[in-house]
């Protein structure tokens, strides 16, 4: 999926903009990092990208339907059919297995799908080399590198045209985050998926198309890779 | 509409209480949950706090636990009462408390009282409205049973007949109750007075068990009957008769030494309000139906129950506040995994659903241990007020409890949907960054 943004804003307390874009696009398999100081409102722009703030002004166009002109039901189903999302501390469902939490969609999906996600994450768990025997296990047991991963294959499982990650690897060690970072752009690209990054993270970074740096809530410069 | 109900069983109109109970939280919970299979989170919420699920089930279990048990003990207890007086359709005593005259007669809790003559009792006695008219005799005791001197057909009335061994046949033979320590050969001596004030030894006639009757669930089974004769003799008193050798009635009044109460049963009901209102004489006797004696006090018990209901009703008001209280601080622990799933694209209901369905296992699983607590409770209950008083006590859960039950699940079905929408309510992005 591709985005365009046009004049995007995020108000905060005392008229104060917590985040902002004037105009920005990401071609659709593309990818695009967002870095910058602590504060800087990198992750606020990335869930305003998302659709996760009613708050938000102006336009994000996802393939042309502007999401932030959607009502909170047609943006949610939006994200579900089109979104998968990678946090920094990997938010999974501790008590659940491997296996049930790549396929977290499948609880809330319509019957007629739940098969084939939970089939979908199964097939991302192993090509991310979590092996089916350990899947039942609780995601708690597992190393940070590999929860990531299995945060990876839910945000996989429903095929989508775009994953958001937020500091990605800020949680793993150097190889672990190396080896995430290979899984994450090669399936980005091998799938066609638009990625949307928000790192500190250099070795991530380097690997995105286009890189933009965030101050104050606005974007300050933009590089491309 | 009324007639219709009125008109149905009484089982199915509990039935239909239950339904009409239970019904909107199944309504909750198919709206809340069609289409969604939650249980995974559900159970990853039930283990991730599980210390404070117990207390949460803890909590409800001794508050339902204490509500059924109380209701279920108080409904074995005036159902046992009543049994117990069902075989005494109207006493005969001098003016007094027929509450203190029932106690004595039905349930032998035994008190001093002024005697009847033997001119009264053979007007009784010979009523044509009278069926059987027998004397209470008591005062003495053996081993804290007391011993209680009356007539053969009185024995057989209490006992429906049903009396291991036979009958007596000489003043000093005994039949025992069915709880009485003493087997068909056995002898004793009675002791004079009864509980802590019983003196041994003052007394000499030797007294034979030559039956034994068959339980009757009330405190007769703690009780040794004995021929009237037997209480008047052992005492250095007439025995009624005029000629020696003769055994229960007819009494001679002359030498009638007199009894504190007389059992009558009469022919019919009219009868027995015939009997009622000529023998309530002025400062001469007093006539009464224990049933009616027994109403009244059930009648103030109910007002009792219904204070202990109240109370129960808020102790579960409160705990229910407690419970909700306590799903609100935990779902919103829960407020970040509540997030990514509202990010990943989950339907508001489906959170509902989840913090909802996890609030309710919490619900039903202490109502049901609350029920098993207060059917526990009330069986123990039982068990040691029969061993006390003998009254055959069945302390069963039955429908008011379940009602009871299922009115607290529903109510808290419903007050449950507060926290899960409240876990709706948080800003998605807010809460992913763990505010």
């Amino acid at each position: 999926m591709d985005v365009r943004v046009d004049d995007l804003s995020v108000p905060g307390p005392r008229g104060r903009v917590l985040a902002g874009a004037k105009a920005l696009s990401v071609p659709a398999g593309g990818s695009l990092g967002l870095a910058g100081p602590s504060g800087a409102g990198k992750s606020t722009l990335l869930f305003a990208l998302a659709g996760l703030l009613p708050q938000a002004r102006g336009k994000v166009l996802w393939d042309g339907t502007d999401l932030i002109g959607l009502g909170a039901r047609a943006r949610r189903r939006m994200a579900a059919q089109n979104f998968g999302f990678v946090f920094q501390d990997f938010l999974l469902f501790d008590e659940l297995g491997a296996a049930a939490n790549a396929a977290a969609h499948a609880m809330f999906a319509p019957r007629a799908q739940r098969a084939a996600i939970r089939t979908e994450a199964a097939q991302r768990l192993g090509a991310l080399g979590l092996h089916e025997a350990d899947t039942r296990r609780p995601a708690a047991s597992f190393s940070g590198g590999e929860r990531q991963r299995i945060a990876v294959a839910r945000a996989l499982a429903t095929r989508p045209g775009v994953l958001f990650a937020d500091e990605p690897t800020a949680s793993l060690d150097r190889a672990a985050a190396d080896a995430l970072i290979n899984d994450l752009t090669a399936t980005a690209r091998a799938q066609g998926i638009t990625l949307i990054c928000v790192s500190h993270d250099p070795a991530l970074l380097d690997r995105m198309d286009r890189v933009l740096h965030m101050r104050d809530g606005h974007l300050a410069e933009t590089a491309d890779a | 509409m009324p007639e219709l109900w009125d008109s149905l069983p009484a089982a199915t109109q509990d039935w239909l209480w239950l339904a009409a109970l239970v019904a909107p939280a199944l309504v909750m919970a198919a709206v809340l949950l069609r289409g969604f299979a939650p249980a995974p989170l559900v159970r990853a919420m039930l283990w991730r706090f599980r210390w404070t699920n117990l207390c949460c089930i803890a909590l409800i279990a001794v508050s339902i636990g204490m509500g059924a048990g109380v209701i279920t003990q108080e409904r074995a207890l005036r159902d046992g009462s009543a049994r117990a007086a069902d075989r005494f359709d109207m006493v005969i005593t001098a003016p007094g408390s027929d509450v203190t005259m029932m106690l004595a007669t039905v349930y032998l809790e035994i008190t001093d009282a002024p005697l009847l003559n033997g001119t009264l009792f053979n007007e009784v006695a010979n009523h044509p409205q009278v069926a059987l008219a027998a004397p209470l005799a008591y005062g003495d005791s053996h081993m804290g049973a007391p011993v209680i001197g009356t007539t053969e057909g009185f024995v057989r009335h209490l006992a429906e007949g049903q009396i291991e061994g036979r009958m007596w046949q000489d003043p000093f033979e005994a039949i025992v109750g069915a709880a009485i320590d003493l087997k068909i050969g056995d002898s004793f001596v009675p002791a004079h007075g009864l509980g802590d004030a019983a003196q041994e030894g003052l007394h000499g006639d030797r007294i034979a068990v030559v039956g034994r009757m068959a339980p009757t669930g009330s405190p007769w089974d703690r009780a040794i009957l004995v021929p009237a004769e037997s209480v008047w003799l052992t005492h250095g008193l007439a025995d009624g008769h005029a000629e020696p050798g003769q055994l229960g009635p007819p009494f001679d009044a002359e030498f009638f030494p007199g009894t504190p109460a007389i059992v009558v049963i009469p022919r019919s009901l009219a009868s027995a309000y015939l009997l009622r209102q000529e023998f309530t004489r002025d400062r001469e006797t007093m006539a009464f139906f224990p049933g009616a004696v027994l109403g009244n006090l059930h009648r103030l018990m109910g007002d009792v129950r219904q204070a202990m209901s109240v109370l129960t009703l808020v102790c579960q008001a409160l705990v229910a506040a407690a419970v909700m209280l306590s799903l609100f601080i935990l779902s919103r622990l829960f407020a970040r995994q509540v997030a990514v799933l509202r990010a990943l694209g989950a339907p508001g209901r489906f959170v509902v659903a989840v913090v909802w369905a996890y609030a309710m296992v919490l619900l039903v699983a202490g109502t049901l241990t609350g029920l098993v607590i207060g059917q526990g409770a009330a069986q123990l209950l039982s068990a040691v007020l029969s061993s006390r008083t003998e009254l055959a006590l069945n302390a069963r859960i039955g429908w008011p409890e379940l009602h009871l039950a299922a009115g607290f699940v529903t109510l808290g079905g419903a007050l449950a949907l507060l926290p899960a929408l409240a876990a709706l309510r948080r800003p998605i992005a807010e809460a992913l960054r763990g505010g």
